[in-house]
């Protein structure tokens, strides 16, 4: 029922398909096509080699033949299309990469083109810093767009407390507990955290700069980690609580009334891109092990984490949630 | 875990809160070997002090159903899953026995003459 529930509205989202398949071919055939052309018209008529690099005072410091500064680009924005369509966890962000990705590549060849005319040797090249700065501005602001106009609608609200439910007895309270921790994950928290210990040890003396560089990263690293090894839901009275990591810090918190349905779904880490705290075009997915997840939904948003026994918390949580409704 | 709290019966909150996890323990809600989550978490999710939920939990363990071991937490003993369901059906027979006017000792009488 959950399961079936769960295909028909990821089915729902994918409706426009049309248009959005030929928008994204043509996007990526035209971007293509001015990658290629860029360079090799300004080929022949004005030297050999084109500048392709310019260092921080402005001044060109590298140089590619016409081909090679058209295969280049053409390549990355190969893999980028390629790699956009393929990965369906991405697909939220598909627009707003392939939208400001073609910007800011055919921007930055239709730079290198016009400041290499006009110019025999590519060491006289113009340069290039407007038109770096436009191309940037311009790729932001059309990631942006892109990904506003792409955001999918917000499904329809279903009524409250929708999902299986639990009975609960007159004069009974329950509460239902799940944990679930990823040993490998601690390992790989107990690793980056030994190097970030041992720095200071190995070296002598007080740590120097580039010590700090060796330290910092793998403390946060892996603080990060550890916080995301580990995993405990509450399903109470007030609504539910996930804390993170062995401290059980940080916690996200939803009441009861907040929540719109729960049910329990079977999740992969390849669907969500991943273990540990991800965002994919599923919502928030704190994805521990392969298996059976506690989906929320509240607030608008999507939030599922990998635990045991899912079907009665959501049962618990759905029960909870129409009492809280239902109450005047 | 599911954890059924009977807040309608007026026993105290500790026995109720042993009652809750007895009741897990005999339905196999966590087996003999599985760690309990921690008095603290415990506290929060049934909204009682933590120190009446460390009550219920002492006098689980001197029933033999927990064991406290230091760096472990709590853990459901062996065959405690067993017991505990044979517990829950004393109590139960205790308190009709009381209903019924017959003290522990005549209960015990009974038992001892039942084949």
């Amino acid at each position: 029922m959950s399961e079936r529930g769960g295909r028909g509205e990821l089915r729902e989202t994918r409706a426009p398909r049309g248009w959005a398949t030929w928008g994204t071919t043509a996007w990526a055939a035209g971007i293509l096509a001015l990658l290629v052309a860029a360079p090799l018209s300004v080929r022949g008529a004005y030297g050999d080699r084109l500048a392709t690099h310019w260092g921080a005072s402005g001044e060109p410091d590298g140089s590619l033949p016409p081909w090679a500064a058209a295969v280049a680009p053409a390549a990355v924005w190969a893999v980028l299309v390629v790699a956009a369509v393929c990965w369906r966890a991405a697909r939220r962000w598909r627009a707003a990469v392939l939208a400001s990705g073609g910007v800011l590549l055919a921007g930055a060849q239709v730079s290198i083109a016009r400041a290499n005319l006009h110019h025999a040797d590519w060491r006289d090249a113009d340069p290039v810093s407007v038109g770096a700065v436009v191309t940037l501005f311009a790729a932001a602001v059309a990631g942006c767009v892109a990904w506003r106009v792409s955001r999918r609608p917000a499904a329809a609200s279903a009524s409250r407390g929708r999902g299986a439910r639990m009975e609960i007895p007159e004069g009974e309270r329950r509460v239902w507990l799940s944990r679930t921790a990823n040993p490998w994950l601690g390992l790989v928290a107990a690793a980056t955290g030994a190097v970030a210990v041992a720095a200071p040890l190995v070296g002598t003396g007080a740590p120097t700069a580039s010590m700090w560089l060796l330290i910092v990263p793998f403390a946060v690293a892996s603080a990060a980690v550890l916080v995301c090894s580990s995993v405990r839901v509450r399903v109470g009275g007030r609504g539910v609580d996930v804390a993170f990591g062995p401290l059980g810090w940080p916690v996200r918190r939803w009441d009861a009334a907040d929540v719109e349905w729960a049910r329990a779904e079977r999740r992969t880490p390849a669907q969500v891109g991943g273990w540990g705290y991800r965002l994919s075009g599923l919502g928030t997915t704190v994805m521990l092990r392969a298996g059976e997840c506690l989906v929320i939904r509240a607030r608008g948003k999507e939030f599922a984490v990998s635990v045991d026994d899912a079907e009665r918390g959501a049962a618990l949580l759905n029960s909870l949630a129409g009492a809280r409704a239902e109450r005047p | 875990m599911l954890l059924r709290l009977n807040i309608a019966d007026n026993r105290p909150l500790h026995e109720q809160v042993a009652g809750a996890i007895r009741r897990a323990i005999a339905e196999g809600e966590c087996g003999p070997g599985d760690r309990l989550p921690p008095a603290r978490e415990l506290s929060l999710a049934l909204g009682v002090n933590a120190n009446t939920v460390l009550r219920g939990l002492r006098a689980l363990r001197d029933e033999g159903l927990l064991e406290f071991r230091r760096g472990r937490g709590v853990t459901v003993a062996g065959g405690a899953d067993g017991r505990s369901a044979l517990l829950e059906r004393v109590r139960e027979l205790v308190a009709d026995g009381a209903r019924r006017g017959y003290g522990k000792a005549e209960l015990i009488r009974m038992i001892e003459e039942a084949q």
